[in-house]
């Protein structure tokens, strides 16, 4: 039971920490993603009626 | 444990910024592609954001707590195998990179490429009708779990739900994909930080040496152990592990955002970083299950746990969750939580919305359009068509929703629903992107194998749900592999000479 606990416990750590973590980057970086995509599907929308 | 007006001013302005950054994504759809598969224009951190968001909802939190409250910490096995799975299939481009190269919008679509349209035309159907029972029970246990957390009078479940629907409705079926991305990105910002909160919240109030003693006292080795418990066990993990295998590629909502990403490695990063998210977005919840059987869990046993017990009321282990947030979260704090739940069961449900309506109209309305002989629709009726399918799959689920309870744990009624489809079209996937040999006949039994593998076990014979899980898999391979050895070799050579 304890060699479970320490180990499930490892497990919650990283995971809560993986997903704060990526949260952040995901978060300030995604912007300029979502921006960026804007702009494409503009552009594409633009040829389509040319 | 009501809510205050900051809670409620809260939630009304997230509610009217949501739909509105929403009807945003009605300007850039100019084709059907804009529409399913956001002109495949998805970078790598806005398609983390997304698939997240796609695959984050109430009623995954709703699942993974009753999973944690019911089985302890040896739940924590089905989130670690759902996150590690990931991983390996983005480093590895198992599947998706192939996926990605051929230009698809559905999954479907494939066994049009690989088998024949007649399997397309069937497969979309197991696909749709699998799916959208699957997603029947969303709206109402969201709408229990807002209902409990809020306060609010449990006569007003089927207004709360009709509200949901309506709003996701609105967006999905104006923009499509591109207002499903962008609603997305805002509502994983807001559904991670409300996790975040939860959890921290959860593990203050409970402490995390009660959580622990109470699941030793409780379960014993079991609640730690998972190859002990006797729900899950090496049949589960080996289930668990073909299953999210088979969900992570070949899932219609998760599929599409690799469709839509901007070129395979792109769709191999995203996937290994939601993969992380994976670990969290099960663990955290199945820890909020813990937190509230050892606040709440006091009442008399049944299947092994005491059922939790709120002033006195006695609770569903499913509605143990919502309760403890109910009564620890302070006000402001509950708005913000609420908000956060709201994104992640709009963004969930929007996608969802779109995934499953997407096959009616792609794999089930235009193959039987072209089996009978009728001209090809252009894109913009194509999309017109997707949005009737969308108001089609939103009546059926507010009437499904009222009218079924699930039996058992929720997240093994979703799994064991899931396999009825997953099996047949995963091990088709797999033969036809793997194996030459692999053919029409193949493709018709696995699909028809796996489904009965399901259906007849489980409902007939009354087999666990591991059981059932492990047998349909087998017989979709064994149907495959004995199929194609049958019939006539296939000629299909796309996956290895197109590219994106």
């Amino acid at each position: 039971m304890n060699y479970w606990l320490v180990f499930w416990t490892g497990a919650l750590v990283v995971a809560g920490f993986s997903f704060a973590f990526i949260t952040a980057i995901v978060t300030v970086k995604g912007y300029s993603d979502l921006i960026q995509m804007f702009r494409r599907l503009t552009a594409h929308g633009k040829e389509d009626r040319e | 444990m009501t809510f205050s007006p900051i809670d409620w001013i809260i939630v009304v302005a997230y509610l009217a910024f949501s739909v509105a950054i929403g009807m945003i994504g009605r300007r850039y759809v100019g084709s059907v592609s804009h529409y399913l598969v956001a002109g495949r224009e998805l970078g790598v951190y806005v398609g983390i954001a997304t698939l997240a968001a796609t695959e984050i909802g109430t009623i995954t939190f709703m699942y993974n707590a009753e999973l944690g409250y019911r089985y302890g910490f040896a739940a924590f096995v089905a989130a670690l195998i759902s996150g590690l799975v990931m991983i390996i299939i983005g480093r590895t481009g198992f599947v998706i990179s192939r996926f990605r190269a051929l230009r698809l919008m559905t999954v479907p679509e494939f066994f049009e490429l690989k088998y024949s349209r007649g399997l397309r035309l069937f497969t979309g159907t197991l696909v749709a009708l699998g799916g959208i029972l699957n997603m029947g029970v969303f709206l109402r246990i969201e709408g229990e779990f807002l209902t409990v957390v809020s306060g609010i009078n449990a006569k007003y479940l089927v207004m709360v739900m009709t509200i949901i629907l309506l709003l996701e409705l609105l967006y999905t079926v104006v923009g499509g994909m591109v207002s499903i991305v962008i609603t997305d990105f805002v509502q994983y910002v807001l559904l991670s930080t409300a996790t975040i909160l939860i959890s921290l919240y959860a593990v203050f109030h409970a402490g995390w040496h009660n959580i622990v003693s109470k699941v030793a006292t409780t379960m014993g080795n079991a609640g730690f152990n998972p190859i002990a418990s006797p729900k899950f066990g090496l049949t589960f993990i080996v289930w668990q592990i073909l299953l999210w295998f088979s969900i992570h590629t070949c899932w219609q909502t998760t599929a599409m955002r690799m469709f839509s990403t901007k070129d395979p490695e792109t769709s191999k990063k995203v996937m290994t970083w939601t993969g992380f998210i994976f670990l969290g977005r099960g663990m955290l919840p199945m820890l909020w299950g813990i937190a509230a059987l050892t606040m709440l869990g006091t009442g008399v046993t049944r299947g092994g746990v005491p059922l939790p017990v709120l002033h006195g009321h006695v609770l569903e282990p499913i509605d143990a969750m919502p309760a403890m947030l109910g009564s620890i979260l302070g006000p402001g704090i509950k708005g913000i939580v609420v908000a956060g739940m709201l994104a992640a069961t709009m963004s969930v449900n929007s996608s969802y919305l779109l995934g499953w309506s997407s096959v009616i109209s792609q794999d089930i309305i235009m193959p039987a359009r072209q089996v009978l002989g009728k001209a090809p629709l252009t894109s913009r009726r194509q999309i017109l068509v997707n949005r009737v399918a969308n108001l089609f799959v939103g009546l059926f689920l507010m009437f499904w929703g009222l009218y079924y309870t699930p039996p058992g744990a929720v997240y093994l009624y979703l799994n064991v629903t899931g396999t009825i489809f997953l099996a047949g079209a995963f091990v088709s996937v797999i033969g036809g992107l793997y194996w030459k040999r692999a053919n029409v006949t193949g493709g018709y039994m696995a699909m028809l194998m796996g489904a009965v593998g399901v259906i007849v076990p489980f409902f007939f014979l009354h087999w666990s749900e591991n059981l059932t899980g492990f047998t349909a898999f087998t017989l979709a391979a064994a149907g495959l592999i004995a199929g194609s050895l049958l019939g006539r070799p296939a000629t299909f050579e796309a996956a290895e000479t197109e590219t994106a």
